[in-house]
């Protein structure tokens, strides 16, 4: 292989780019094709990300499904981004909405400060359910969790998820620190060896 | 790593460890075969988003402060320009530049000044209308006859002015009835109807003059032997009791307009020097109109009559 023929990461970053405002210009003509190609690319993926957060197939769906019909309406705001980005984003953002709103309307009042440790009946219920692994995600306040799937399950560079989430590097990296943290201290707790 | 050091809670999972094995665990299901179709129909009945309220804003914002100021500058001279025309300006006391001031200041040169036109006498091609006499000034003390007397004469002028053109009045309104009643079609008086009415109306007028004649011949006698006794009579002598009859005469008519109980009532609340300068009044007027001697005993205070003819209207005389 030669170094002319091997595209740069520049060059694929552009064409990447250069896709992407094809697809938003057909989704902001009302393509139905084009929203069936982006759900082929991209609904698979995000439909990990928001099952791994939320830890309900259906719910998961419904998040994907938001995501996706945000993007149609969207698309001619939206030619200049990335559009898997977009959507991982959008996605991100819609479970840790729907998690906290599930968690005020079953404690009945909103929590004035974020509780970071683990919480053991959440932990309990899950694991009797699922199973382990499922029980130690779940277990993890909306952030850690989403800080956990992005970059364990997806394997996105800190960057990347960071973007997703909204967040500064800085923040992200703290941020993931508190969720492997916690995610350890659960699994010690259910007697696993680290 | 020594033995004793602790390791980092928060360092990535390792690949191939308990906590790694067991995550690996957590596997998602597939989506539903149907979810492509599902938010493709619910993609079809969305509806459009609506275009952006506002055109972006970069790039037109000066264009929309200057438009702001332009229509603020634009209604302001069109206020202006009509308080201007309107006369509002004037009314506040505001200088209003003309054009040619302007234009003159701005370009450091004096304006030019309006070419002269010359007065014409307009030619006197119409009898001019009946205008008010003047009224007749007098300056300074009347001490002899003479002088009285020629006061009067020239106050007589001026009442036979007065007269004339009261005369002129009367003969046009009648003349302007008859023509609007003839120009709507209604009837007209004849000659001899309009003949009627010319004399009744003269001998109203008539009546009303002779007792105005009788109280100013009264009030002549008194300056008259006043001057004679060595008095000097001043504008002031003259004039007020005029202004007296005058106000005397409009209590009197409001007097006349109450009901007889109240009238009284009226009468006794005033003052009884004021009481008797207003029953005096009424007496003298209707002496001379009746040409009469006035009685001196102070009738009662509802002596008044509720409609008795007027009185004289000095105020008008002089």
């Amino acid at each position: 292989m030669t170094a002319g023929s091997a595209p740069s990461a520049p060059a694929s970053a552009a064409a990447a780019a250069s896709e992407d405002a094809a697809w938003a210009a057909r989704l902001a003509a009302r393509d139905p094709e084009a929203l069936r190609a982006m759900i082929a690319a991209h609904a698979g993926k995000l439909h990990r990300v928001a099952y791994r957060m939320t830890g309900d197939a259906q719910e998961a769906e419904d998040i994907v499904q938001e995501a996706l019909l945000r993007l149609w309406d969207n698309a001619p705001g939206i030619a200049a981004l990335r559009l898997g980005g977009w959507l991982q984003r959008v996605v991100t953002n819609l479970a840790i909405d729907r998690l906290r709103r599930a968690r005020r309307l079953s404690s009945g009042e909103v929590p004035e400060r974020e509780d970071e440790a683990p919480r053991a009946d959440a932990l309990i219920e899950a694991g009797e359910r699922d199973g382990l692994a499922r029980a130690l995600v779940l277990a993890l306040p909306e952030r850690q969790r989403a800080a956990i799937v992005l970059t364990y399950f997806e394997e996105l560079p800190n960057a990347e998820a960071a973007e997703a989430m909204e967040m500064n590097i800085k923040a992200f990296e703290s941020l993931l620190h508190r969720a492997r943290a916690g995610l350890r201290q659960a699994f010690a707790a259910q007697g696993g060896a680290l | 790593m020594s033995v004793n050091e602790q390791p980092d809670p928060g360092a990535p999972v390792a690949p191939g460890s308990p906590l790694a094995r067991a995550l690996d665990g957590y596997v998602p299901p597939r989506l539903s075969a149907d979810f492509a179709d599902r938010v493709l129909a619910a993609a079809e009945v969305r509806p459009a988003s609506l275009p952006a309220l506002r055109r972006p804003v970069r790039g037109w914002r000066g264009w929309r402060t200057g438009q702001r100021i332009a229509v603020g500058i634009a209604s302001f001279g069109a206020l202006a320009t009509a308080a201007a025309a309107t006369g509002l300006l004037q009314q506040l006391d505001l200088p209003v530049l003309s054009a040619g001031t302007v234009w003159a200041n701005i370009t450091g040169t004096a304006a030019a000044a309006p070419a002269a036109v010359p007065k014409v006498a307009p030619a006197v091609s119409v009898p001019a209308a009946p205008v008010t006499p003047t009224p007749v000034e007098i300056v300074g003390a009347i001490d002899t006859p003479e002088e009285l007397g020629e006061a009067f004469r020239r106050i007589d002028a001026v009442r036979s002015g007065r007269r004339e053109e009261r005369r002129a009045v009367i003969d046009q309104r009648i003349a302007s009835e008859i023509e609007r009643r003839r120009a709507a079609g209604l009837r007209v008086p004849t000659p001899e109807e309009e003949a009627r009415i010319r004399d009744r109306i003269e001998t109203a007028h008539a009546r009303r003059q002779q007792a105005i004649d009788a109280r100013i011949g009264q009030r002549r006698e008194e300056m008259q032997r006043k001057v004679e006794s060595g008095e000097a009579l001043t504008r002031e002598d003259i004039v007020r009791p005029l202004r007296e009859d005058a106000r005397n005469l409009q209590r009197i008519e409001a007097l006349r307009r109450l009901p007889p109980t109240e009238r009284r009532e009226a009468l006794r609340r005033l003052p009884p020097e004021e009481r008797r300068a207003l029953i005096e009044a009424w007496r003298a007027g209707r002496a001379a109109r009746q040409g009469t001697q006035a009685p001196t005993a102070e009738p009662a205070p509802d002596a008044l009559p509720a409609d008795p003819t007027p009185a004289p209207q000095p105020s008008s005389e002089q």
